[in-house]
């Protein structure tokens, strides 16, 4: 900025980014609407609010980067971006709280005159539960070690270790990829289906949510993963890796109260599968 | 937080710099904002177009309600595209009151006070040159456009028994759920999906800026007691939304793909909702009311020039309603079988909130007490505001009350309280600090004639609209009902009647914002004379497209209720 | 403990003479088909035009609880006059023209404590019999009260007398006698009560006596409500509420539901009409229904009914169950 300026805030020049955001987002859950409705045009306007959205995404933080490089991320404004990331994080764990309070209600006041759930929970229709220390113990092993890896790339790039931190980040995503496919797996093979009573509805979605944000973060790592490629980070300054580690931390907690309540509490005493 | 001082170099003889009044071309300044002073703007116009729409729909509603009989329903059940049969006319009813439940709340009050009042003087009362993420405020304003057109989209298309969602602004499961087919109710969930997304990110906004970009030497305990509120209020935003947000995720699943989790064939359970939405919902009459709490102090401090009175006292009464307003959401669901000692924790917790409200409502009074009281608009509608949120703080207490509430949940006496809360308090001062704060952000001054015959008449009006429903309510009126039995005509016609004045009153609101807009003389930085303390006071009217390029300093001389007095300079 | 007193009195309490020859069985089968509607006396158990009180109250928890609301009343009205009252002071006392000089205290230590702690005296002086009201409403009804089921169906109530055979009545509102929009439902005479509130078939309870009353329904939440009984309960899918529910003297009494449910949520009124006992017997009879754990012989549960859950205090088949309360 031009003239007398003692501060070093980022003052933004206009964009238009915001309102393309917006307006795809109202395309989405309206496509979403007609999509659930199997109306006309559903895929069309759903396709046109998804690609809409990945382009304000993609156009929102490439500039974001860009300003990064070009030296707009002043100290004050970095401690911006950890406040709005944290704040982001505890608003994420409110939504995370209120499938774990739908799954608390179900298991701790299973209903008696559902012929599915029969006052037992897990409920009577389901008849095997997912071995919670076959597939998910592994998943929780994998996204444990992949808490280690994302430490071990920051470490690396705190001091000044590129290699260690692509190796790191590498290792990272691997680990991040290879849980949603055991996921995927575990989906593809699970003795109860979506929906239907109480267990499974709360399951898919609470489990869900979190593999959502398992790609969400992967994808963020990856672009980290890029971004450590074309030398973006310093030891000194990388809120871009560090918000992504953030993130992948939160994801990764969020698995162990699901694996926790869910998977081992949850299906205490059922058949296992 | 250290980091602003440590980088601040004073350089308090220069002016503002001419390049601060640069500003864009019209779409791209309207379109593509990231300035907070014009997202301000755009969320006042769209929360007073909001205003329009949702106080519409109650002239229909209290049309309807001035007599016995379903008079209008047929007419609009046709307008909307829906047949004029007898079932889709009442539906029309559920579809307006929803629709203005809706409206009001997330696209009327919400906006004004804090996307439109927050944006505006949150940076400007703490001494920033703008939000801490700029471009993250307009999506947030666009979000709230985006709900508010899928809550219209809502209305054209099917929703079961006619067209439109007709859930009631609670959307309770499973009326919602299998009990409402059609797309309509999806378009109203996506609605506040949306709507909440960008009030979620506003959250972290705040914050964010509140806690790192005041200006050097303003501490916490300095902060003007609007920032304080606007604080709270995005804390209570952002961890209350996101419960709503996956409560009606599931209301979606359920509708859409087969879940169960409010639908007791499969073991789910219709109170769970309940739980949900309120765990929200309660919360968020604070967040309707603290921004208020904030201008009233704003203001009645400047017009009574004097300081805040027990300054420490607000701003932790407020942060003590926020925490309280967490552990108090069943006191909604007294009817619906809770056991019996829920029922007495909620009554008892619920109770507890009076206390620090009290606390606010005293501290005013003091504040006054003692000191030089100037009867200028923004005044008469904060004492308009004190008065009447302690009559609608009253009933909530007795409300408050698990088993008297057995009585009049539901009824009329309900209706009768969140409109003295809501619609004297959080619109009373919505218009305090818009008689406050217009002249500034226009440059132009308005009408104190007219601002106070608006006074004066919305405050009969709004009267006569509401305090005979606590007598419906008592008399065991139902809400949400479009029809009603002979006995309780009196008292609707006379409520009917009332909307009249109101409305009339609101004649004399729009001439003043266009006289003062084309007519209204200009005004200097601090109009309002040595009461007005705050920073934006040191500001041109209106301020410049960027002010604070150099940021201003709060020295030790300056206490938390004067920030402009005296200031030496900064080296 | 203080429960358990309350119970022993509402027991005691349950035993006006109007119930007294229920124990003679002839009483009742002398009166069997002698039941037609009770006409509703003006004014009571329903709203009056301009009315702007709670309706009189005609069960005991009302009465008790008419006290507190009376008591909140004062309450309401003194702290808001009080308010009003320091305004008006400040704004004649402190305006401009006559205190030209602010001060500029904005602290005192004595007031701010005086201002919590009296307020929190009175929430302290309302929450005691607050809490003692909402223990009363739910003190469990005897273990041989009647049992009266209510369903909320899309747009009507059902009422079942699980206790009488189980028999289960149908209630619609009544149309307007020139309504065109409502179809084949009886028109309204002014026996059957005022427009808008009254019914074909009535919910019939026996006055005086204890009963257990639950409710649920069928589609989505109704809410049962009765305002002159200070009764409201909500019926919700999947749930069986139950709550003690007490007439003290015949008549008929008018509620409306109260839970949102779609398009007729605002037509589908309850009518409670309340019988001495023997009266009561002869309805239940007339209905088909059994009474007094006679004979088993009445008609099966209507399969239709929504699925409910039993509360642990609704104890099926208890000896005499069914059986009005000889103290
Ligand atoms: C701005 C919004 C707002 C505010 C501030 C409040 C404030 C309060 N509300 Fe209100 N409320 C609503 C908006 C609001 N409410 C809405 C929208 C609904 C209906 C939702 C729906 O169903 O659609 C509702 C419903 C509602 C219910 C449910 C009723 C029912 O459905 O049956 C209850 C019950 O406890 C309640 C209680 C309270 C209480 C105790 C307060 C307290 O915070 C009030 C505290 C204030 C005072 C008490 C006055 C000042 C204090 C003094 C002067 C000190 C001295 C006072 C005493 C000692 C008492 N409210
Ligand atoms: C903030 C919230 C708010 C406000 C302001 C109002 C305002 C009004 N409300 Fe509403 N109302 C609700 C929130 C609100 N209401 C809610 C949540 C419900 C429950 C819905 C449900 O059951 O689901 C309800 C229900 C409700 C009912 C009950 C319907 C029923 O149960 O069947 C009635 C009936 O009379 C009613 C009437 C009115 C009237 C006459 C006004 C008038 O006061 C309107 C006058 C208009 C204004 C006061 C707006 C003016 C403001 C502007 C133009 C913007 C100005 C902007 C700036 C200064 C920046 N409302
Ligand atoms: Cu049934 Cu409302
Ligand atoms: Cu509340």
């Amino acid at each position: 900025m031009a003239g007398n300026v003692n501060h070093e805030y980022h003052i933004l020049e206009p964009d238009i980014w915001p309102f393309i955001g917006s307006l795809s987002a109202l395309t989405f859950t309206s496509g979403m609407v007609l999509f659930m409705h199997d109306m006309p045009s559903a895929h069309l306007v759903l396709g046109l609010g998804i690609a809409g959205l990945i382009a304000t995404f993609f156009s929102w933080f490439s500039n974001i980067v860009k300003e990064a490089e070009r030296g707009d991320h002043t100290p004050i404004v970095q401690l911006h971006m950890r406040y709005g990331m944290i704040l982001f994080i505890a608003s994420e764990v409110m939504f995370f709280v209120g499938w774990f309070w739908s799954w608390f209600d179900f298991s701790l006041f299973p209903s008696e005159i559902s012929e599915v759930v029969g006052g037992t929970f897990p409920p009577a229709a389901i008849e095997a539960v997912i071995d919670p220390f076959g597939l998910p113990l592994l998943n929780t092993l994998i996204l444990l070690c992949s808490g280690t890896t994302v430490t071990w790339a920051h470490h690396s790039l705190i001091h000044g270790d590129r290699d260690g931190l692509k190796k790191g980040l590498w290792l990272t995503i691997i680990l991040g990829a290879v849980f949603t496919m055991i996921q995927a797996y575990e989906y593809a093979h699970a003795p109860f289906a979506f929906g239907g009573n109480t267990y499974s509805s709360a399951f898919y979605m609470a489990t869900g949510f979190h593999g959502f944000h398992v790609l969400v973060g992967t994808i963020f790592l990856i672009v980290c993963l890029v971004r450590a490629y074309k030398g973006h980070f310093t030891p000194r300054q990388h809120f871009g890796f560090e918000a992504a580690a953030w993130y992948w931390h939160f994801v990764d907690v969020v698995w162990l109260f699901l694996f926790a309540v869910v998977y081992v509490w949850g299906g205490w005493g059922a058949a296992t599968h | 937080m250290a980091t602003t001082a440590d980088n601040f170099q004073a350089h308090a003889d220069h002016a503002h710099d001419d390049h601060a009044d640069h500003k864009p071309g019209f779409f791209a300044r309207w379109f593509m904002s990231t300035n907070h002073k014009d997202i301000g703007t755009l969320y006042l116009i769209f929360a007073i177009f909001a205003g329009i729409i949702g106080g519409g729909i109650s002239g229909i509603m209290r049309a309807e309600l001035a007599e016995p009989g379903i008079q209008y329903l047929q007419f609009w059940a046709e307008f909307m595209g829906g047949t004029p049969d007898f079932d889709t006319a009442l539906h029309m009813w559920n579809v307006f009151i929803t629709a203005h439940g809706l409206i009001m709340v997330f696209f009327m009050v919400m906006p004004a006070m804090i996307g439109g009042f927050g944006n505006w003087f949150v940076p400007l009362m703490i001494g920033a040159p703008d939000m801490a993420f700029p471009r993250m405020n307009n999506i947030s304003f666009w979000l709230t456009v985006a709900g508010f057109v899928s809550l219209l989209f809502s209305l054209f298309v099917p929703g079961g028994t006619g067209p439109g969602a007709g859930t009631g602004w609670t959307v309770y499961a499973p009326l919602s759920t299998s009990g409402s087919s059609g797309p309509a109710v999806d378009f109203a969930i996506f609605s506040l999906h949306l709507a909440g997304a960008g009030s979620i990110l506003g959250a972290t906004n705040f914050i964010t800026t509140i806690f790192n970009m005041r200006a050097p030497g303003m501490t916490l305990h300095k902060m003007p007691l609007f920032v304080w509120s606007v604080l709270v209020t995005a804390f209570l935003l952002l961890l209350a939304l996101p419960v709503l947000a996956a409560a009606i995720t599931m209301l979606l699943t359920d509708r859409n793909f087969g879940t169960t989790f409010f639908d007791p064939s499969g073991g789910g359970d219709p109170i769970l909702y309940q739980h949900l939405f309120w765990f929200f919902g309660h919360p968020e009459v604070y967040i309707m009311i603290l921004p208020g709490f904030g201008m009233i102090s704003q203001i009645v401090a400047t017009f009574s020039r004097k300081p805040v009175f027990g300054y420490l006292g607000m701003a932790y009464a407020m942060v003590a309603i926020g925490v309280v307003g967490f552990i108090v959401w069943a006191h909604h669901m007294y009817t619906v079988g809770l056991d019996v000692n829920t029922k007495m924790y909620f009554t008892a917790a619920t109770m507890v909130i009076a206390v620090p409200t009290g606390v606010k409502i005293f501290s005013w009074i003091a504040t006054m007490w003692g000191g030089s009281i100037e009867f200028k608009s923004p005044m008469v509608w904060a004492l308009g505001f004190i008065f009447l949120f302690t009559v609608g703080g009253v009933t909530g207490v007795y409300l408050a009350n698990g088993g008297v509430d057995d009585v009049v949940h539901d009824t009329y006496f309900v209706v009768a309280h969140f409109h003295y809360v809501l619609s004297m308090g959080a619109v009373f001062s919505m218009f305090a600090g818009f008689y406050y704060w217009f002249p500034k952000m226009c440059g132009k001054m308005h009408s104190e004639l007219l601002s106070h015959i608006h006074f004066w008449l919305f405050f009969i009006g709004v009267n006569v609209i509401f305090f005979p429903q606590h007598f419906l309510g008592w008399q065991g009126m139902p809400r949400r009902y479009p029809d009603y039995t002979e006995a309780y005509t009196f008292w609707n016609e006379i409520s009917s009647y009332g909307y009249h004045i109101m409305a009339f009153s609101m004649i004399f609101f729009f001439v003043n914002v266009f006289y003062t807009l084309f007519a209204g003389k200009k005004v200097g930085a601090n109009y309002w004379g040595e009461g007005a303390t705050t920073l934006e006071w040191s500001l041109s009217s209106p301020p410049p497209f960027h002010q604070f390029s150099e940021l201003p300093v709060i020295e030790d001389h300056h206490d938390y209720h004067d920030h402009i007095g005296d200031a030496k300079p900064a080296h | 403990m203080a429960q358990d007193a309350a119970a022993t009195e509402q027991l005691e309490s349950a035993d006006p003479a109007d119930v007294a020859d229920v124990a003679d069985p002839e009483a009742v089968s002398a009166g069997s088909d002698a039941y037609t509607p009770m006409a509703p006396t003006e004014g009571k158990g329903m709203p009056v035009a301009g009315g702007w009180d709670i309706q009189p109250q005609y069960s005991e928890d009302g009465e008790f609880a008419y006290g507190l609301h009376y008591g909140l009343i004062w309450v309401m009205a003194g702290i808001s006059i009080f308010v009003l009252a320091l305004l008006l002071y400040v704004i004649f006392r402190f305006r401009k023209g006559a205190n030209p000089v602010p001060s500029k205290t904005s602290h005192n230590t004595l007031i701010e404590v005086i201002w919590t702690v009296v307020p929190a005296l009175i929430l302290l002086a309302i929450a005691i019999p607050s809490i003692t009201l909402i223990a009363r409403q739910y003190e469990t009804p005897p273990k041989d009260a009647i049992t009266i089921k209510a369903i909320g169906y899309q747009w009507y109530w059902g009422y079942a007398y699980p206790d009488n055979g189980d028999f289960e009545i149908v209630s619609n509102m009544l149309k307007e006698e020139d309504d065109p929009t409502r179809g084949d439902a009886r028109a309204r005479t002014d026996t059957d009560g005022p427009e808008q509130l009254a019914v074909d078939n009535r919910m019939v309870v026996p006055a005086g006596v204890p009963i257990r009353l639950q409710v649920t329904a069928a589609d989505v939440i109704h809410s049962f409500a009765v305002p002159s009984l200070w009764f409201k309960m909500d019926g919700v899918p999947g749930r069986l509420n139950e709550r003690i529910f007490q007439v003290d003297e015949p008549g008929v009494y008018y509620g409306q539901c109260s839970e949102l449910c779609g398009a007729r949520h605002g037509f589908m009124p309850i009518v409670v009409e309340a019988l001495p006992m023997d009266q009561y017997n002869a309805w239940v009879l007339a209905q088909g229904g059994t009474i007094a754990g006679a004979d088993e012989e009445g008609i099966e549960a209507d399969p239709s009914l929504p699925p409910t859950q039993e509360p642990e205090s609704a104890v099926e088949g208890a000896p005499g169950a069914g059986a009005a309360p000889v103290a």
